[in-house]
């Protein structure tokens, strides 16, 4: 009973544990230095939607500026 | 997105040795109706599960969102500058990007 009792205790703790951590990795930006990771998606220009999807490893030797933003057709 | 287009020649040296990835949850599709309508003369691209955003750490508190963060990677595929968020309505994030990308792109001949 008593070993039931502490097993259930660490099921409560890892539960509120890990909707948190999640939570952090989310939100916590890249540092410098980091490598970025790489990447797959599809991807257009004002000439159409390219067929093929880009890769940050398309771009290797170059600067490549990340913009994230929320909702096309905004302001700014 | 329209200070990047009207500052392209500044921010990211016309293009040269710097490409410009604009990214959100829209459909590709949506992104290039933009893009023309706008006449944006970068890259845009589709992350409609937020696998990128998520990777990068590029996601707001707020399920669903992004902010405006943007990460400049390097030649080297190092991480060389964070803005977390970048504040687009303030002049000096666009003068701290503008230096930021100049000191990774090579000198001109």
């Amino acid at each position: 009973m008593r070993r039931l009792v502490v097993t259930a205790l660490a099921g409560i703790a890892l539960a509120s544990a890990a909707p948190a951590q999640a939570q952090d990795e989310a939100v916590q930006p890249l540092e410098v230095g980091a490598v970025a990771p790489d990447f797959s998606l599809q991807a257009g220009t004002r000439y159409g939607v390219l067929a093929e999807p880009v890769h940050l490893s398309d771009f290797k030797g170059k600067t490549v500026v990340l913009a994230f933003f929320f909702k096309a057709r905004t302001k700014g | 997105m329209h200070a990047y287009r009207d500052q392209y020649a500044q921010l990211f040296n016309d293009g040269q040795d710097v490409v410009l990835l604009a990214i959100s949850g829209d459909s590709v599709e949506e992104l290039s109706s933009w893009a023309r309508d706008d006449q944006f003369q970068f890259l845009m691209a589709s992350d409609p599960g937020a696998e990128v955003g998520k990777a990068y750490g590029a996601l707001a508190s707020r399920p669903g969102m992004t902010n405006r963060n943007l990460f400049v990677v390097g030649p080297d595929g190092k991480i060389a500058f964070v803005a977390a968020p970048f504040r687009e309505v303030d002049p000096t994030a666009y003068t701290e990007l503008a230096a930021e990308v100049d000191k990774l792109v090579p000198e001109e001949e």
